[in-house]
Parts: C-alpha cells; structure tokens; sequence
C-alpha cells in the first residue's frame, strides 16, 4: 500500500495548475493537524518544567532547565507505576485470549455451513452496536455473586468479552479471503482439519491477527467506563481512571508538572504502536465490519 | 463428516459462552430490572419488587434525567452535523490527490488512539485554558479582547467546550469510514464526468453523495452508538460532581447506580430503565436511517 503511493508519488510530476486549486485544502489540513501538534507539544513542554512556570504560562522558554524529575515523581509517587502496570497486564491478556478464543470461531463459521452459523455470525454483529450501559448492571451482579469484584480477573474476563464480537467478525472475513486449495492439500496429506487450522491457517492468517490484537489491545489500553466500575480499588485501576484520580489529588497538591508527565506516560505506548504500525491500525478500522 | 462437527462444536463453543454470558443474559436481565425496584444491583430476583412502568415515569418525572437526554440529544444533532461535514470535507481533500496522504490521514485519527483521559487533559489545562490557554493566546494576539477573557471551563460555554473537543477527536474516525467509502467508487464514473464537464463540486454532489448512502448509513449508526455511551469526557469536564451542563445519560445511571457524589440512595432498577432507553434510541436511530437511505441496488 506504501509502496505503491510512493510509485505513484514518483510519476506525478509537480504542476503548478494543479497544486494552486488544491491550497484551500492544504490550508485546512495544516491548521487542523497543526492545532493537535502544537497542543501535544505544550503538553510535552509542560511535562518538563515546574509547576509556578506552568501557571504563568512560559512553558516554552524553560528559563530553569529541563525537569526530568516530573517523570520519576508521576511515576513513583502518584501510583502511576501500578496503574501502567495494571494496563499492561490487561491490555495483553486481554488480546492475547480474545484471539485465542475468536481465531477458531472465526474459522469455523467462515470455513463450514452448519445449522446457527448465520444466527451465531448475526449474533456478533448485534453484539457490537449493544451500549455497554445496558449490559453492565447485570455484569457486576454476576461478579459480585462470583466474589470476583475487587480482582484484576474479573476485568481480564471482560475485556475478552468485550472483544470478541469484534476480533471473530473481523477474522471472520478474513478466513473467507484465504484460498481452500490449502487445506485441500493438507487433506490428501492426512492433515486433520483441527490440525490444519492450528498449523496451517492461523499462521496463514497472521497480518489480520496483528491488525486485530493491535486494534484490541489500544482499546483496553484507551478503556474506561468498565474500568472504573470494576477496578474501582487503586491496586486495581488501569490508566484511564488512573490518570484521572492523580488529577483529582493534584488539585490539592499543585505539582502540574508531574500531572503533564504522568499524561505523557499514558499517552506514549499507544502513541508509539500508532508511529510504527498507523497502516494497520487504520486498515483494522476500516475493515471489520463496516461494509458500507 | 463426524469429525467436523466435534471441531464445529470445540471451535464454537468458547465464543458462544462468550455470548451468551456477556450479552444475552444481561440483556435479558436489565430489560427484567427496569420493570422492577430493588436496593442494590446483586440482589436476588425473589427480593425484586415489581413497579411495571414505574421506574420509566418516575425517569420522565426526574429534571436531571431530562437534562441529561437534552444534552446527549443537543451533542447527537449540533456535534453530528460538525463531525460529518468535517470527517467529509477532509475524505474529500484527502481523494482529490492532495500530497502526503498517509501523513495527513494518520495524524487526524491520532486522537482517537490516545486515552481519552488524556486528551480531554490537554483540551482543559491549555486549549482551554483562562490565563495562558491556545484559544485566549491566539484572541489575545488578534486583538479580541472580548473572546480572550471568555472562560470557557465554566457557565454555559462549559457544553460547548465539551462538544468541540468530544467532536473534534471524533472526526478522523468518521472521516476513515468515508475514505474507505470513496475509494471503492469506481473511477470511470468521474472520467465520464469530466469528460462531460462537470467541475469537482458537481461530481461531488451528483455522483459522490448519492453513492455514499451506505456509508451514511454506517456512520449515523456509529455516531449514535458513541453518542449514547457518552461518558468519559462529561467526568472529565465535571470531574467532582456531575453538572447539568454536562450531565449524559450514562453519567446519570453511573450516579444512581454506582455513585458515591452524595446521592445516598442507589436505584438499579432506574439504572437498568435508563439503559434500556439508550438501547431504544439506538434502535429507534438505526430503523429511521435503514427507512430513509435504503438501498437502491446498485452494483459496481
């Protein structure tokens, strides 16, 4: 896809004509883009200098240096440390098991007709559009019966549940894409076809594993509503709630510094995986589901 | 043969589960609270008291509930209208052979990749911001004096705040979902346009527009769907107690349900009434637009 913009780049020659009608849209896109950069960079510039420089706003001059203890102080001693941890815990069990659980399924409704296939598939895709308020009473009724609130696996659960509808539907196309000749051949072979889907497909089927776990994993990363409800104990929090209860506490504290770092902290990991891999991320929007 | 379906069942059968416990059941069981009235979300249904359409009236009768569906109906329609006409405008550029298009397209998404919380940080402690914020800068610099001093984190300003940044991270969502749209409309039609004379604008009203139905229709759906679960950035924007400026829907049922903001009473079965109501709209929504951009069959 890269690659064949550039190509094309290459052939189109600069002309003038063409370029000046196209300004109007320049000039809109520049002042959109231009108006979040800048606002990252007053956060990223904040996050580096004192609080009093903050409040008079001479963030930019950084007239006493570089800060770089606002990082170790958001770290350590506004609990961002765990909340980042809890996140990462989440965010990977959550994607890895989502998979684990939506690839086979995915598969199989793909692969095989079968009597509920279509009511299973058209399940998922209700399942999607349902507002989570309408199923989350029900949801902490069932984890405090379990005595399961107040424990990190009770949100493991539920983001895999989250995801699921999701990753299968997704996956769902993508099997449909893959040639049968594969397991045809495994077949004659005597390949068994559990076999052949561990072996053979779902390694055919890793570039839309990696756009889905990707897509999965900044949403629990990004995620809030359940987060607040069920790891409402500070041992517990994700980063979300997290960030927001150190922003309570340093109303009280004044430390603005170390607010910005600890909102720079949050915002890198999902920021960098969007830098390396933005292609995928945006083809993963794009293209579970939405059908038009 | 035999064999394929112990594999159907194996391979199904977790995700099934998956199904039946984290949507079917509740689904079923807040649809049953709403018609009933208990003290607290666990209790057993032996204990539920049974008010019929109750808790629905008593909703009706409640002025911050009323409030709250204003607010996520004034964010739904002014925000909506924002939200596509940019998420349109920007799809459009971005086709018409603009430069750098990747670049452009992957940094106008990147709100929607960064937490919530975070962003709706950057957006009050420096867009937003009274004393040194982007916004009073830039009126500073032009001289407005007027626009300058506005606090835009309090009084009536505090909504429209709200919308602008819920609305402007919202935008490179939509305007993917358009992209991808636009791409896959074949491109001798607009050949033909030009060959035929029209100019850009009227290829985007005769042939863009009408082919884009589908994809308007996907997008009202989502942007309902968003709309209904608003939640994050009405916390962020009140984040001690819920102000009727900001109030949704779900913060409401948060409130009554699972708060702890003074309110001494806790009513799931008012809760549960409030998300069947959300669930109702987004029904509501998506049967209205299914009626008005059905689907001529068009191939292509």
């Amino acid at each position: 896809m890269a690659k064949k913009e550039k190509e094309k780049k290459v052939r189109d020659p600069f002309n003038p004509k063409r370029e000046a009608k196209l300004i109007p849209g320049y000039v809109l896109l520049i002042i959109w883009v231009g108006f979040t950069i800048l606002a990252l960079l007053w956060i990223l510039a904040a996050s580096f200098s004192t609080s009093p420089e903050i409040m008079k706003g001479e963030t930019m001059k950084f007239a006493t240096g570089l800060h770089p203890e606002n990082y170790a102080a958001a770290w350590t001693s506004n609990n961002i440390k765990v909340f980042f941890m809890n996140s990462a815990i989440y965010a990977v069990l959550g994607t890895v098991f989502t998979i684990l659980i939506s690839a086979p399924c995915a598969y199989v409704l793909a692969r095989f007709t079968f009597l509920g296939n279509k009511v299973i598939s058209s399940g998922f895709i209700v399942a999607m559009s349902i507002p989570q308020i309408m199923i989350v009473l029900p949801l902490f009724g069932l984890a405090t019966k379990a005595h399961m609130t107040g424990t990190k696996l009770i949100l493991i659960l539920l983001y895999i549940g989250m995801q699921v509808p999701f990753t299968t539907t997704f996956l769902m196309t993508f099997f449909a894409n893959l040639s049968r000749t594969y397991e045809e051949a495994a077949a004659i072979d005597g390949c068994s076809p559990m076999k052949t889907f561990w072996k053979i497909m779902l390694p055919l089927a890793q570039p839309g594993i990696v756009t889905v776990g990707i897509f999965n994993f900044m949403n629990i990363w990004n995620e809030y509503f359940i987060s607040l409800i069920f790891g409402a104990t500070e041992k517990n929090m994700s980063v979300g709630p997290g960030l927001k209860s150190v922003l309570t506490s340093m109303q009280y504290t004044g430390n603005w510094g170390g607010l910005f770092a600890a909102v720079i902290i949050v915002f890198l990991p999902t920021f960098i995986i969007y830098i390396v891999l933005s292609e995928k991320i945006i083809a993963g929007v794009t293209g579970g589901g939405i059908k038009g | 043969m035999k064999k394929n379906k112990t594999m159907i069942i194996c391979f199904t059968l977790p995700a099934i589960i998956v199904f039946l416990v984290m949507f079917l059941y509740p689904v079923i069981r807040t649809t049953m609270m709403s018609f009933f009235s208990m003290t607290s979300v666990s209790d057993p249904m032996s204990t539920w008291e049974f008010v019929g359409f109750g808790n629905y009236s008593e909703l009706m009768k409640t002025s911050i509930f009323m409030t709250s569906m204003k607010n996520m109906l004034k964010i739904w329609f002014i925000g909506g209208i924002g939200v596509i006409f940019f998420a349109l405008l920007f799809s459009v550029i971005l086709t018409n052979g603009v430069r750098a298009k990747s670049f452009w397209r992957a940094l106008i998404y990147l709100p929607n990749i960064i937490s919530a919380v975070a962003f709706a940080n950057m957006w009050i402690y420096y867009i937003f911001q009274k004393r040194f914020g982007m916004l009073h800068n830039i009126f500073a610099a032009l001289g407005l004096d007027k626009l300058a001093r506005t606090d835009y984190m309090n009084g009536d300003m505090k909504f429209w705040s709200l919308l602008i940044a819920f609305c402007f991270g919202s935008v490179g969502y939509f305007m993917l979902i358009f992209l991808s749209g636009i791409e896959r409309l074949p491109q001798d039609y607009y050949e033909a346009a030009t060959i035929d004379g029209a100019n850009k604008v009227q290829q985007f009203f005769r042939i863009t527009l009408p082919l884009l139905k589908g994809v308007f229709k996907t997008v009202l759906t989502f942007w309902t769907v968003s709309v209904v679960g608003f939640f994050v950035w009405s916390q962020m924007w009140s984040p001690n107690n819920s102000e009727s400026q900001t109030i949704t829907p779900v913060v409401y049922m948060y409130n009554i349900v699972f708060g702890n903001t003074g309110m001494s009473e806790r009513m799931p079965g008012k809760g549960a009434a409030v998300g069947i109501l959300m669930a109702l709209v987004v029904l509501i929504i998506f049967f209205l637009v299914n009626r008005l951009f059905r689907e001529d069959d068009l191939e292509f």
